[in-house]
């Protein structure tokens, strides 16, 4: 049964990775889209030496004394172990898209500081994405969003009494990168933590951070891609 | 290569002797039995998985709590960003190693150490090679009687700096290339200065080479390319986990506000951040990743983590310790942190 370890582990590891991208999107809440060739190609690789080693151990030459070839036989099996540990968690129960939680231990949340602002389109209401909202919340110095009814997409965050926070998390490599976007929320009762909603509504501009009058509110199933910080869900 | 070893890769299944009676003996015997094996070994998977959600109902409540999902998803994350990333530079790694003698490195080099070092350093940059798969490589250089110092520098150059390395860099920190060529340049000189430092101050008594395990001369390259491959993932593997699994737990268990902290004085983050990689043990191909996700650290610190991590981790020091010996790897490991740390320093003060 030893010496099956080395195929089993290979096997684990390349059927988790077919599991995320080939036949699901579970990937996407953990790495950029562009991923997703690179991680099919290497379930493939993984699953053929998987099989591979199968077959070695299956060899009727009594060769194998050597371990696999070992230069360094004290610490190599041993950790080899630990590939099992994530395997086996996306095969079974693939850990959520990083959401509320994060967002709670986020201190101030990140506003990209830019100074040139297109003409925003004259819609009603008019769909933004949290990055464009709290950028010109915080740095436009002409206020376009003055006057403004836009609408906003993103997952609930729970605040104060007074307020919730519209809430996104973006990456940009994978999730241990993870920066928080949020705008708060007046006006309307905090639908359950974690859930994603549109909100309708206009802007606050006394507020120190970037902040929305709610008039409407939806709630949406959430999207393929939850870290895309996109205008429309 | 050559014509000897392409006929033995053609005709390894027809020589190998078959012991087993009737169906069971030559190449489609093994195919049945080992399919039999997954098919049994995806029963008892099932098998135990069922077990495991009935009688553990409360082992399932217990990972919804918000804080381990957080370190499951982060935990992942970087397995599966690193994954690819490992499988490319141990493929390569292994191609080299099977594939290109050794005594072909030695004639490459010229005979005085002072500038065989700077050579070895670029070899280095140019091979790919996963940090475990070339200690052995510098000590079966060391064997060929290359100068312990080239040696050692491409030891140290191999992983740190290498295409894969670069490209996974340039992912990790897109739209700053200055990154790449910060890392190229700071490891680069890291590399060069512990080689001369190796010929100054360092001894052969220190070294103590641990016997070669015996090559499986007769079974031909495509079979011991394999095996390279599957031995180096799968060693590089457990690290990177390990390496994930303290990235997690940092990651949840230190609020952002304790790294901005750090982040005010550059000059205590640097060999900060180098110790941390020190502790984390990541993989040079998947390093690049975490060093971004540290967005709270000044770039120099971010650098100093990427310099240090390839060249010496708690990993590294205990392959080395098994190569080498002991008296060999920390001495080494001490005086490569500092030089390392020293070079991210100057070049990020430089370029960053």
């Amino acid at each position: 049964m030893k010496k099956m370890l080395p195929a089993v582990l290979l096997g684990l590891v390349g059927c988790a990775l077919l599991r995320i991208s080939l036949l699901s999107d579970l990937y996407l809440r953990y790495v950029k889209e562009g991923l997703r060739p690179l991680l099919i190609a290497s379930g493939v690789v993984l699953v053929v030496l998987g099989f591979l080693a199968a077959l070695r151990t299956r060899e009727p030459h009594g060769h194998d004394k050597d371990g696999h070839g070992h230069a360094h036989s004290a610490a190599g099996p041993k950790t080899a172990w630990l590939l099992a540990l994530p395997a086996v968690m996306l095969l079974l129960f693939a850990p959520p898209a990083l959401g509320s939680y994060t967002v709670a231990r986020d201190g101030s949340g990140a506003v990209a500081r830019r100074t040139t602002f297109a003409p925003l389109p004259k819609l009603s209401p008019l769909p933004l994405s949290l990055s464009d909202f709290t950028s010109r919340a915080v740095w436009d110095e002409k206020g376009s969003l003055k006057g403004r009814t836009v609408r906003l997409t993103g997952f609930v965050a729970p605040g104060n009494a007074t307020a919730w926070q519209l809430s996104r998390v973006v990456v940009s490599c994978c999730a241990a990168d993870a920066r928080v976007l949020k705008v708060e929320v007046h006006g309307i009762v905090a639908p359950p933590a974690d859930s994603w909603v549109t909100v309708t509504g206009t802007w606050r501009p006394a507020a120190k951070a970037p902040a929305l009058d709610a008039i409407k509110i939806e709630r949406i199933a959430q999207p393929r891609n939850p870290y895309r910080d996109s205008a429309r869900p | 290569m050559n014509d000897k070893t392409v006929s033995r890769v053609r005709t390894t299944p027809d020589t190998r002797p078959s012991t087993r009676q009737g169906v069971s003996g030559g190449f489609a015997g093994r195919f049945l039995r080992v399919c039999l094996d997954v098919f049994v070994g995806v029963l008892v998977l099932a098998l135990v998985a069922g077990i495991a959600v009935l009688l553990a109902p409360d082992l399932l409540a217990r990972l919804e709590q918000p804080a381990l999902q957080a370190w499951g998803t982060v935990l992942a994350a970087v397995v599966i960003q690193g994954v690819p990333f490992l499988l490319l530079g141990t493929a390569v790694s292994a191609a080299v190693t099977t594939l290109v003698p050794d005594r072909v490195l030695a004639r490459v080099l010229p005979r005085n150490p002072v500038l065989a070092v700077p050579v070895a350093g670029a070899a280095g940059a140019l091979l790919p090679g996963c940090e475990c798969a070339s200690v052995p490589v510098a000590g079966s250089l060391i064997r060929r009687g290359v100068a312990p110092a080239a040696a050692l520098t491409f030891l140290l150059a191999a992983p740190a700096v290498n295409p894969v390395v670069l490209v996974a860099t340039s992912i990790a920190f897109p739209g700053r290339p200055v990154m790449v060529l910060a890392r190229l340049l700071a490891s680069l000189a890291a590399s060069v200065a512990m080689g001369w430092l190796w010929i100054r101050l360092g001894r052969t008594e220190w070294l103590r080479l641990a016997d070669r395990p015996p090559a499986a001369a007769d079974r031909g390259r495509l079979d011991a390319f394999t095996r390279a491959l599957q031995h180096d993932f799968l060693h590089a593997g457990g690290f990177l986990v390990l390496g994930a699994a303290a990235a997690a737990t940092f990651n949840v268990a230190v609020p952002p506000s304790v790294l901005e902290s750090f982040a005010g004085s550059p000059w205590l983050s640097v060999p900060l951040l180098g110790l941390l990689a020190v502790v984390l043990s990541i993989c040079s191909e998947a390093d690049a990743f975490v060093a971004a996700s540290l967005s709270g650290f000044s770039p120099s610190a971010r650098l100093a983590f990427m310099v240090v991590g390839p060249m010496v981790d708690l990993k590294l020091i205990a392959l080395q310790s098994g190569t080498f010996g002991r008296a060999f790897a920390l001495r080494f490991s001490a005086a490569t942190f500092a030089t390392a740390v020293l070079a991210a320093a100057l070049v990020g003060g430089w370029l960053l």
